[in-house]
């Protein structure tokens, strides 16, 4: 048992190493004979023996028919080989960009196809995620066609995609030729967010004393009351300023004063809980919660580089905080 | 803030429509689009009429009412989608698998109670055949729809044990690229049918050629075990006959089989007596075999026999078609080589087995050498033996001959100047005999067909104490000139079921037994040169055929068009049904010199590797180019930067024309002007949707252009040189 998964492992790694060589990494590939596999499918192995018992039929009832029509498809079985090949052989896929999104939800990455010819069959999937997470194309037109292909990422950081495999069965079902294509694919990873009750966490506000720091929710409103301004879509409903709108003066939202006194900063320390992990998807939450909310704040994540993100809002600033959560050294240091 | 944060960098135009299905799992339900539901319908209906003619009639109805349901099912369901605007309806139909279950349980049951009467093979058809339509009634993977795609393909093959003619052959071809053609439809579910048919047959034609290289030099191995043979209906002659029965197979016009004469002169009409078996024992009412064997030859006892031959051998090879029955056919005295042949006591030929597809065997006859020149005393008797209660009046008769003639040969002419000067009259509808009498035939309805005549002309000869026997075989045959050429006898003769007939053989001392017709006597145009144009109409009305062979005789271009396909299926016969491995041995022989295992290997190989480099070279051509550097446009640019290129500016394929104008201006000024207004012209070319006439325009103001500059640029590096 072992050295059946020991000899597994070794054909595994040798294959990678085969890979690396024969399709490395870029972020255009052109299928060609250098990286298409072909391999006949379970059917392709049963209509083989298939035509091995036509054979003997043929052979037993010395039937000269019979035999012609075993030879014919034993020969038809190598046309469509060829017919797979060819239905693969000069496609073209792009995928360039780097993408980023939360861990344990799907990532869109986005693919481009570029054909000749029209050709039937594709189905995409990244090599190491499940059955669940492919794509799969009917017909691919002429010229260039754009898929998302879902990536789902179990934990933060900076993820390695890995190969992409692009397969058809459109060879009668007898073949699957595909190619396993590595884009150098690296995609960043932030926390999967958490949601955080909000009494159960504090945040400091830079007053120069880390005392003063009051319970806040993005609700209730223990700061003061600041200022209306129009609705906006997208934005919290619990802001709504709801007395206005039942007025019919128009649809409001409440801003507070605390975004004007003094910029929030939200501390990893801080957070209720003592797996880093927990922590980093609660600041996640919270970062997004502030950003939608269009709150000013920091971020402080201590540790051995002392991160710290000046306040500010806005949408590069909560880029540049998850990235900053993203890149946060976890504790078994592997990644 | 929605799942991520796409740092939109991807600019590429999309420029159609792409369908994606995500998350399709591997245990999604199979689902056929309507229009490869109905193509697996056609099918499914052609796949089991190809066995229509094996299949017993109740089996067909179960599968009619299958067919049936399935067609309802399907249009109710198009219907459905129509409503609910579901495009893609499922065959899987809403059938319970109960009900299925029990179906199935009760036809095995119907299958497993008249497996006796049809035998294993037709048994097994059956079981296939049902299983198939049954099949489809539950396609929920799949995996089922590739097992049924299978047991499709199993099925047509299975059609090829019973038929292998050209054309059934040709139907059966046909039939495997609609199979295919419905196999690929999955796989591309929004291609027209059309397209798929065509990349199929593109497909399969593309193999037609490993397949005839294997067929050729594949070696042909024994059969491993035995199989259940076909046990379908006789046909053609019978091992006995009573009068009138000839005249039943007188109205078909299946073929019998054929005869290739190799280029020599065919003998006449009149000489080409097919025998087929003797009848030499007579009950009173119908002639039989002695030696009733019906299985094949006896062949301890019969494997001696090698008659005694004189004169010229006349060679020829036969083709029999599928009858069923062990009798061959050959002209008297026929000697063979083949080891599956046994040649009986009586002069006749018999197959180890009976025919159960078609037999090519090689036969020399010498015409005219003696048959039993001495007859055993057992022989004798059993050729003198009548009932005399039977036909008294003919014993009566015989009685008066003998005592009006003494040799046999006068008492034989005697009895068929008989037969020729009263009012006998040759009928495919003779009256009904009681008993069979041949008394009633002879002396009351004269009306009768070649039984009748034969039987009582025998019967007449054992009366008078000449051993004689009744003969069944075919007389004649129609001789198909289309392969002919350099007026070299090279066609070759069919023998059709029409042309069975029966005749007598006498036994006269120093002559052995000696061949009499009577029918010669009565219709002397039939022995001669076959049917009377009265008997043919006679036929093409009693068979109710809706076109008889008789019709298109009568149609010279539809004849021609019958004997030139009929050619083809000789051809089709000779070359493909009966290539054995003795003519694989001596083609491979005179093609590659001695037999050995590793050429047959080499062959192969070497073709397998012609026909993938074939396609890739086909492939190649056939690829979808890049539009570029095709317009005429674009050639004239490209010869401009071939000069240029000469000069040393060479462009960069990044650049775009407008910034390699600035390359020219800064490394050759001189050029530029010119450059620069070509450039100009080259780009509204390219760029702009001029309509027709101002493209022409453009185009030649572009040519001209180019043709001042390379002019200048020609000039350029003379002066150049010159320096």
């Amino acid at each position: 048992m072992a050295f059946a998964m020991g000899l597994k492992n070794f054909i595994k790694s040798r294959f990678e190493q085969f890979l690396k060589r024969r399709v490395p990494g870029r972020y255009e590939h052109l299928l060609s004979r250098q990286n298409i596999f072909i391999m006949p499918t379970k059917f392709g192995f049963a209509y083989m023996f298939f035509v091995f018992l036509l054979f003997l039929l043929a052979t037993n009832y010395q039937n000269n028919i019979i035999m012609l029509l075993s030879y014919l498809l034993a020969s038809f079985f190598i046309s469509v080989m060829m017919h797979s090949f060819n239905n693969f052989n000069g496609l073209k896929l792009q995928s360039s960009a780097s993408y980023s999104g939360f861990a344990k939800q799907d990532i869109n990455i986005p693919i481009t196809i570029n054909s000749l010819k029209k050709r039937y069959h594709l189905t995409l999937a990244f090599a190491n995620q499940n059955d669940q997470h492919l794509a799969h194309l009917s017909h691919c037109e002429t010229g260039n066609s754009e898929i998302t292909l879902p990536f789902y990422a179990n934990r933060r950081g900076i993820i390695n995609l890995g190969r992409i495999k692009v397969s058809s069965e459109y060879g009668f079902g007898l073949f699957v030729a595909w190619s396993v294509l590595d884009f150098s694919h690296q995609i960043v990873v932030f926390p999967n967010p958490k949601e955080i009750e909000t009494n159960e966490y504090n945040f400091s506000l830079e007053d120069e004393s880390k005392a003063s720091a009051n319970a806040v929710s993005a609700s209730v409103g223990m700061d003061d009351f600041s200022e209306l301004k129009e609705y906006v879509t997208g934005e919290s409903r619990a802001r709504v300023a709801w007395k206005h709108f039942a007025r019919d003066q128009g649809k409001y939202t409440k801003h507070y004063q605390s975004q004007q006194g003094g910029s929030s900063w939200l501390n990893l320390e801080d957070m209720p809980s003592h797996d880093i992990e927990t922590q980093l998807s609660f600041l996640s939450y919270l970062i997004n919660e502030y950003s939608n909310s269009k709150q000013v704040f920091g971020l402080k994540l201590g540790g051995l580089n002392n991160i710290k993100i000046e306040p500010s809002s806005g949408q590069k600033h909560q880029e540049k905080c998850l990235y900053a959560l993203a890149h946060y050294p976890s504790q078994v240091s592997n990644i | 803030m929605s799942g991520n944060l796409p740092a939109v960098e991807n600019a590429i135009s999309t420029n159609s429509v792409t369908p994606v299905i995500y998350n399709e799992g591997a245990k999604t339900q199979f689902v056929l689009t309507n229009k490869s539901a109905w193509l697996l319908w056609i099918c499914q209906l052609f796949n089991v009429a190809s066995l229509g003619v094996e299949i017993s009639s109740w089996m067909l109805g179960i599968i009619a009412l299958c067919l049936c349901w399935q067609a309802l099912l399907l249009t109710k369901k198009v219907q459905q989608s129509e409503l609910s605007n579901i495009n893609q309806p499922s065959y899987i139909t809403p059938v319970s698998s109960l009900i299925l279950k029990l179906f199935a349980i009760s036809g095995c049951i119907a299958i497993a109670i008249t497996a006796k009467s049809l035998g294993v093979l037709l048994s097994m058809v059956h079981l296939l055949s049902f299983a198939y339509i049954l099949k489809s009634f539950e396609l929920k993977r799949r995996k089922d729809f590739y097992q049924h795609s299978l047991l499709g393909v199993f099925l047509l093959a299975s059609a090829l044990i019973f038929q292998q003619n050209l054309f059934f052959s040709s139907f059966v071809f046909l039939l495997l690229l609609v199979n295919l053609t419905l196999l690929l439809s999955v796989f591309a579910p929004s291609a027209p049918i059309k397209e798929l048919g065509k990349t199929t047959a593109i497909l399969v034609f593309q193999s037609i050629f490993l397949a005839i290289m294997l067929f050729i030099v594949f070696p042909r191995l024994s059969p491993f075990w035995q199989v259940p043979l076909a046990k379908s209906a006789k046909t053609g002659l019978s091992d006995n006959v009573s009068p009138g029965d000839i005249a039943n197979l007188a109205l078909s016009s299946e073929l019998a089989f054929r005869v290739d004469f190799k280029g020599e002169r065919i003998p006449n009409y009149s000489r080409l007596y097919w025998r087929a078996m003797t009848l030499e024992n007579y009950d009173g009412r119908k002639w039989s075999r002695i030696n009733i064997n019906p299985q094949g030859a006896d062949k301890n006892k019969t494997s001696v026999f090698s008659p005694e031959v004189s004169g010229n051998g006349l060679d020829y090879q036969v083709v029999a078609e599928t009858s069923y029955q062990p009798w061959l056919f050959a002209l008297a005295v026929a000697t063979t080589d083949s080891p599956q042949i046994y040649l009986q006591r009586d002069y006749t030929l018999v197959n180890d087995r009976p025919l159960n597809q078609t037999k090519h065997y090689a036969i020399t006859s010498y015409l005219d050498a003696p048959l039993d020149l001495n007859l055993s005393s057992e022989s004798r008797k059993q050729n003198l033996a009548i009932e005399v209660e039977s036909n008294p009046k003919l014993v009566e008769l015989a009685a008066k001959l003998k005592q009006l003639h003494k040799q046999p040969r006068e008492i034989a002419q005697a009895a068929l100047s008989i037969f020729n000067e009263e009012q006998f009259f040759y009928t495919l509808q003779p009256p009904l005999l009681e008993d069979n009498s041949l008394d009633q035939f002879f002396f009351d309805t004269k009306a009768g067909f070649c039984v009748h005549y034969a039987s009582s002309f025998t019967y007449l000869m054992r009366a008078a104490g000449i051993p004689a026997r009744v003969v069944t075989g075919y007389l004649g045959g129609e001789y198909n000139a289309t392969n002919e050429e350099d007026g070299l006898q090279n066609g070759h003769l069919n023998i059709y079921q029409y042309d069975a007939h029966a005749w007598s053989e006498i036994w006269i001392e120093g002559t052995g037994w000696q061949r009499v017709d009577p029918t010669a006597a009565v219709d002397p145009q039939r022995v001669n040169q076959g049917w009377s144009t009265r008997l043919l109409e006679q036929q093409s009305l009693l068979n109710n055929d809706f076109i008889s062979l008789y019709r298109i005789k009568q149609l010279p271009w539809l004849n021609s068009l019958r004997l030139r396909l009929d050619a083809l299926d000789y051809q089709w016969t000779r070359w493909v049904i009966g290539y054995s491995t003795k003519q694989q041995f001596d083609l491979l022989k005179r093609l590659f010199g001695q037999h050995m295992p590793w050429k047959t290997g080499a062959i192969i190989a070497i073709t397998l590797i012609l026909v993938m480099s074939l396609f890739t070279l086909w492939y190649r051509v056939k690829a979808p180019k890049k539009k570029q550097s095709t317009t005429p446009e674009h050639s004239l640019y490209q010869q401009c930067l071939i000069v240029l290129g000469q000069q040393g500016i060479e462009k960069d394929p990044d650049l775009t024309i407008k910034k390699f104008c600035l390359v020219v201006e800064k490394n050759a000024p001189d050029i530029s002007s010119k450059f620069n207004q070509l450039t100009a012209t080259f780009e509204q070319l390219i760029y702009q949707q001029a309509n027709e006439a101002r493209r022409k325009a453009l185009l030649k103001k572009l040519t001209e252009q180019v043709g001042d500059f390379l002019s200048i640029v020609k000039n350029k590096t003379k002066k150049n040189i010159k320096k």
